[in-house]
């Protein structure tokens, strides 16, 4: 329950604190009167007390609009936190009016002594102060104060402790509780961007992490990057991906955060059974994707990500530097926090962005006055937010980008997106330097098949492509043919082909293939073309596997010793020749095998007493359960729920109850008291036959120690 | 999204598609702050560096209209990392400045001081500094301002260097206009390196760089130290110089290898400055030599290492850079940037297109097929043995001989790396050879000889290779090269297809360049080097194999 009440304080702004807070220090009201205790617009705290309702942090009772009783204790932190320091109300407050007189005839120490203690939480320790003294005996300020019940004891479950009551706080303060309006979230400074300038940056930052993102991928699918064995990713590995990238290494964790986020690359073993990192088979719909599309992906995956990357390279606090993709680097805060940005940057008007220095400052101010609770890292938080924001192109120049505004408002910002890209082209420029340049984002197909003919020189907006003989021979290798390269050449060419590539991949294909290589097993060779010629020509060679390779060479596929064997069947007469060329000769030893393990004997005699041991053990232990569950004493009846939610019952009513306890020397008596607090096992009640301003009225009962509990009074 | 003719990739490339019709405004617009990669016939390469920026920088434009001018033109959305990038680069130059403090000397002075604190613990740059004399201020000693300048461009805080000249003695030079003005733009470079101190003007061949060191050296009137590449450039810059100033002979001096004049305007070779003997430099006593007041470095690109470490201890002394690109093949751009000075002039496209940077040349590789003898001495030869093997085949005279005879009556040039060759060529082709143990005078023979058209089939070694220019050239043959660098390879070949003057029928002469390599060796692989530099330069480029060479469709190209 607790819990569940910080989960919805922590959804409320500053504002909606402060108006809970005001109805904690009413204790018991009415809309009308709250609107007069807090320092806001009435619609403001109308609304806001919906809302509390609807959250059940408030309630309406019969008797008038309550806080949920716990809810005053959750309320911690200071003013930022939209806790006023003001104490609850007593249960009989004095008039104002009796209270200002009484405080305007205060000497200047008392009174600066009351201030002091309000602006500081409203409670104090009574050290050396007398209590119960009449005002004219008193003599420090703060017996006066305490004789002029400004302040009261706590209660007794705080010895020593003084608090002043609400009332008198809400006096000091005109009566209102705080002394500033509650209802004025922090303005973002903001300041207008031309509309060329981050509408370039942000677009141009889309494409750039869209494209290296597949870069990335590509690339990490023919050379996997070793996993550590956290599963994080080295930082040895983040620098050769950020130098392949050609991009920072913060940027370079982002790229690949994001990546694993968005679920483009997971962990799979190596040919050595190392964990390593590679492109999943969503990679592959992915990259058939169009790139307003893929980047949606990627944004939304960024969006929902918990994941700090912010944090790689930083030390932790163990001093180990953090590793990308570790799965502690994570604050559950993040999303929230990314999600806080946008909408603020949203709010901003069209073209207005983070005014320079003194943008992200405010920007951390309204987040927190919207989530002023939690978490403490915020101001890390929402500056990471903003500063990857802008590498994945959300934002450029600090505004928001229309598609970005679009995945903020829930909406698919791929077509917003489309629309801003430049189209992709169909044609190179092939020019004799043998570079190919392609004017603009190049169409997926050709772009793959351009790959395999040609290395990727320069990347962004446009891509340069050089032809080498490597990139040509590894077109040839992958099944290309010289006239279909030429033909692609030709085809994908806006420009007439220059000399030196039609010569180069002519010049390439000539050489390709020269030297051939093939799978055997042993080899024969002979001086003696025709012994060799017969032996390929044999009936019953064909078993043999073999292939001739030269007049004086065959291959075969058979093992060395089983060749050998079969070569004799065929009456030839082979010798081994060494892999240094000469032949080796000798006895073939005999065969033996391994001396077998002697087991153990049986011995008849020696089992059966093992075994009578074991039944008698087993007997044994069932028997010694038995007396064990006999000589349990039965379970006490536990407190059961009824209990509890009886006293919690009670605590909301503010109703009094008959409890049937056990004390400390066993004797069960009964009590009617008045519950306030159920925590940690305990119960905290005054008993309902005790004065109003008795402070030892308040006790304390074990909660497993009540038996019974039974409403009495107006249930 | 425009339809700029830019494409700005992450990888600080630039991509200019030359037939849209903004491709010229575009050029002229981020000419100042791009550097020119690649110019191939269809997109040209241009690649942001920090060192472009701060030239930028140091030219006077801003980040703003950096990225302005990128937005502008480009065809899709800039990376906004690039963008902020560029901003932050060119931030930093600037913040450290190197003045001439009345009491304490040299000093580096900020206003930024978390970046003078920042420099002050970096270890490069400890030795060189001296006391704190403020919060903003240190004080350097006089001799480290070369080397501070380029350990802060290391660091990347390269400093402003506004500590002044030291005048110099002082020395009249004028220009002698007769018959001849300075051009608009040369008169433009000389202006904007004077304005600036010390610096680099870029401009293409036959531009008139001489000319522009001579304007230099009219706006000093001191003694200057002229840097060289070689003993016939030196003539060349002496002719020239004798032509268009006031100087006389006697007040312009040789200092090579044969002569060693130190006059008031000395023409030095960067092989004698850099020549060492023991392990010391003889001829270092040449840059104090003279109380000069202006340094002139001709090719500034292919200034040797030694040089930059002698200019370091030159820094009160002005410089001037001469070159047709920044980009050089070993990466010291930096030190170029940090010692000599920053590029104070580039000239227009426009103009460069006017002088025919791109010559009408065309440009063949004609492989041959070894036999299968030669072929086997190769594969089991020793690696360093290789590249000789195969640039030497006797194959190849046969080549040289039908493409001589094909060009018949056309000036032609053959040139090789190994003298053997060299020796057997001449000897089936029955020409002159010129070769490093060629005296000097028989050298100049010969080239007059070729230039004015007596001769018509020359043979040289590697010792054409700078700065000699034979505008008669028509064809080219090489049979062997030194295997190195591309870039020294592109220099001959760019000093050899000088585009001429235009024939009678205004049209220009096309020059024909061949390059006979072995197939399947090397000397293939060095080929294609010098294939990818020359198509990234602009030049048509083909292959064609030997056995092909006889039809006649290859002749007409």
């Amino acid at each position: 329950m607790r819990n569940s009440i910080a989960r919805a304080l922590d959804s409320l702004t500053r504002g909606e604190l402060s108006v809970l807070d005001a109805l904690v220090v009413a204790g018991q009201t009415n809309e009308s009167e709250l609107v007069t205790l807090v320092d806001a617009d009435p619609a403001f705290v109308v609304a806001t007390v919906r809302r509390l309702v609807d959250l059940a942090l408030a309630w309406e009772s019969p008797e008038g609009l309550r806080p949920l009783s716990v809810v005053g204790d959750s309320m911690v932190g200071g003013v930022e936190a939209g806790v006023s320091g003001l104490r609850p109300r007593s249960a009989q407050p004095r008039p104002a009016a009796e209270l200002l007189e009484v405080i305007a005839a205060l000497p200047s120490g008392a009174r600066a002594l009351l201030d002091h203690v309000v602006d500081g939480g409203s409670t104090a320790k009574s050290g050396a102060a007398r209590i119960g003294l009449r005002p004219e005996d008193a003599e420090t300020p703060a017996e006066l104060l305490i004789a002029h019940r400004l302040l009261v004891p706590a209660g007794s479950l705080q010895p020593g402790l003084l608090a002043v009551p609400g009332e008198v706080g809400l006096a000091l303060r005109g009566g209102r509780t705080t002394t500033a309006p509650v209802d004025v979230a922090p303005v973002v400074a903001a300041e207008p961007r031309s509309a060329r300038l981050t509408g370039s940056a942000a677009v141009g930052a889309a494409t750039d992490v869209v494209r290296r993102t597949g870069q990335l991928l590509e690339w990490w699918g023919t050379r996997p990057a070793a996993a550590l064995r956290t599963t994080g990713l080295g930082v040895r590995e983040l620098r050769a991906t950020a130098a392949h990238l050609q991009v920072s290494e913060p940027e370079a964790a982002l790229v690949v955060e994001v990546a694993a986020e968005a679920g483009l690359i997971g962990t799979r073993a190596d040919t050595d059974g190392n964990p390593v990192w590679v492109p999943t088979d969503e990679f592959d719909r992915w990259r058939d994707l169009p790139p307003a599309e893929q980047w949606t992906v990627l944004a939304r995956a960024w969006l929902a990500s918990p994941r700090l990357p912010s944090l790689v390279g930083e030390r932790g606090p163990d001093q180990k530097p953090w590793n990308a993709l570790t799965p502690e680097l994570a604050a559950s805060g993040m999303p929230e926090a990314k999600a806080m940005v946008l909408a603020v940057l949203a709010g901003l008007p069209e073209g207005e962005g983070l005014a320079a220095g003194t943008g992200l400052p405010s920007l951390v101010a309204r987040i927190a006055w919207e989530r002023p609770r939690r978490p403490r890292t915020r101001p890390d938080l929402v500056a990471w937010a903003v500063a990857e924001a802008a590498v994945l192109g959300l934002t450029g120049a600090d505004v928001l980008s229309p598609y970005g505004r679009a995945l903020a408002r829930g909406e698919d910002p791929a077509p917003v997106l489309a629309a801003l890209l430049p189209p992709p082209v169909d044609h190179v420029l092939i020019q004799a330097d043998l570079t190919a340049v392609a004017p603009g984002p190049l169409e997926p197909d050709l772009a793959r098949r351009l790959q395999q003919v040609a290395d990727v020189e320069s990347q962004g907006a446009a891509t340069v492509y050089r032809f080498t003989p490597a990139s040509v021979r590894r077109a040839l290798d992958s099944g290309w043919t010289t006239a279909e390269v030429h033909a692609f050449v030709l085809a994908a060419s806006r420009t007439p082909v220059p000399q030196p590539l039609t010569y180069l991949v002519d010049d390439v294909a000539r050489s390709f293939g020269r030297l051939r290589v093939g799978a055997a097993t042993s080899f024969i060779r002979s001086e003696d073309e025709v012994a060799l010629a017969e032996l390929v020509n044999h009936p019953r060679s064909a078993g043999l596997g073999l292939q001739r390779l030269a007049p004086t060479v065959l291959v075969s596929s058979l093992p060395l010793d089983l060749l050998l064997a079969r070569l004799r069947e065929l009456g030839t007469a082979p010798v081994v020749e060494g892999p240094d060329g000469v032949v080796r000769v000798g006895a073939t030893e005999g065969l033996r095998a391994r001396t077998p393990r002697t087991r153990e004997t049986t011995d008849a005699a020696r089992s059966a007493a093992r075994q009578a041991a074991h039944i008698a053990t087993a007997v044994r232990t069932v028997r010694q359960g038995d007396e064990d569950a006999r000589s349990r004493p039965a379970s006490a009846s536990a407190p059961g729920g009824g209990v509890l939610s009886a006293l919690r019952d009670a605590i909301e009513r503010r109703g009094a109850v008959l409890i049937g306890f056990t004390d400390n020397q066993g004797v069960v008596s009964e009590r009617s008291v008045q519950p306030l607090v159920v925590e940690g096992g305990q119960l905290t009640a005054r008993d309902t036959d005790a004065e109003a301003d008795d402070p030892d009225a308040e006790r304390r009962y074990a909660v497993h120690r009540i038996t019974r509990v039974v409403p009495v009074g107006s249930a | 999204m425009s339809d700029g003719p830019l494409i700005v990739q992450s990888d600080k490339s630039l991509l200019l598609e030359v037939d849209h019709e903004q491709a010229a405004e575009c050029r002229k617009a981020i000419a100042p702050f791009a550097e020119l990669e690649r110019s191939p016939e269809h997109i040209h390469t241009y690649r942001l560096t920090p060192l472009g920026l701060w030239n930028a920088r140091a030219a006077g434009h801003d980040a703003e209209q950096v990225v302005d001018t990128l937005l502008s033109y480009s065809r899709y959305p800039v990376p906004h990392a690039l963008l902020v990038d560029v901003a932050e680069t060119m931030s930093r130059y600037g913040r450290l400045r190197l003045e001439k403090h009345p009491t304490h000397g040299l000093v580096l002075a900020s206003n930024d001081r978390p970046v003078l604190e920042e420099v002050l613990r970096a270890k490069k740059v400890a030795g060189m500094l001296g006391n704190r004399l403020d919060d903003d201020t240190v004080a350097v000693h006089p001799s480290e301002r070369g080397n501070l300048k380029q350990a802060l461009l290391k660091i990347g805080w390269p400093a402003e260097d506004y500590a002044g000249y030291v005048d110099g003695e002082a020395h009249p030079i004028e220009l002698a206009e007769d018959g001849w003005t300075l051009r608009t733009y040369q008169a433009e470079a000389a202006e904007s390196f004077w304005h600036g101190g010390s610096g680099v003007v870029v401009l293409p061949c036959g531009a008139g760089k001489t000319i522009v060191g001579a304007a230099a050296m009219a706006e000093a009137r001191a003694t200057t130290l002229i840097l060289v590449t070689n003993t016939v450039s030196a003539r060349q810059w002496k002719d020239e110089l004798l032509r268009r100033t006031s100087l006389t002979e006697d007040e312009i001096g040789e200092y090579s290898g044969t002569v060693k004049e130190i006059r008031p305007v000395t023409i030095a070779t960067y092989q004698v400055v850099t020549t060492k003997r023991k392990g010391v430099y003889p001829h270092l006593e040449l840059f104090d030599a003279r109380d000069w007041g202006l340094i002139v470095y001709d090719e500034v690109h292919l200034l040797p290492a030694p040089i930059f470490r002698m200019t370091a201890d030159l820094q009160a002394r002005r410089r001037l850079g001469l070159t047709a690109t920044l980009v050089r093949e070993d990466g010291r751009e930096g030190d170029v940037f940090s010692l000599i000075g920053p590029k104070r002039y580039d000239a227009p496209w426009k103009d460069i297109e006017a002088q025919g940077w791109i010559a009408p040349a065309d440009c063949i590789e004609v492989r041959v097929s070894l036999p299968d003898a030669s072929r086997m001495a190769y594969a089991t030869s020793e690696p360093e043995e290789r590249y000789r093997l195969a640039a030497c085949t006797p194959e190849k005279v046969k080549v040289v001989r039908d493409l001589v005879t094909r060009h018949a009556g056309q000036p032609t040039l053959v040139i090789g790396q190994y003298l053997e060759q060299l020796d057997e060529l001449a000897e089936a082709l029955d020409a002159p050879m010129i070769t490093g143990q060629t005296p000097v005078k028989e050298r100049q023979r010969l080239f007059n000889g070729f230039r004015s058209g007596e001769i018509g089939l020359l043979v040289v070694s590697k010792v054409a290779n700078f700065s000699i220019d034979l505008p008669s050239a028509e064809v080219a043959i090489q049979v062997s090269g030194s295997f190195g660098s591309r870039q020294e390879e592109a220099q001959r070949l760019g000093r050899l297809l000088r585009p001429g003057e235009p024939g009678p029928d205004g049209e220009r002469k096309i020059a024909h360049f061949y390059t006979i390599v072995s197939r399947d060796t090397v000397d293939a692989e060095f080929a294609q080097n010098r294939q990818r530099f020359l198509a990234e330069q602009g030049y048509a480029y083909r292959i064609v194999d030997a056995d092909d060479l006889g039809a006649p469709s290859a002749d007409q190209a």
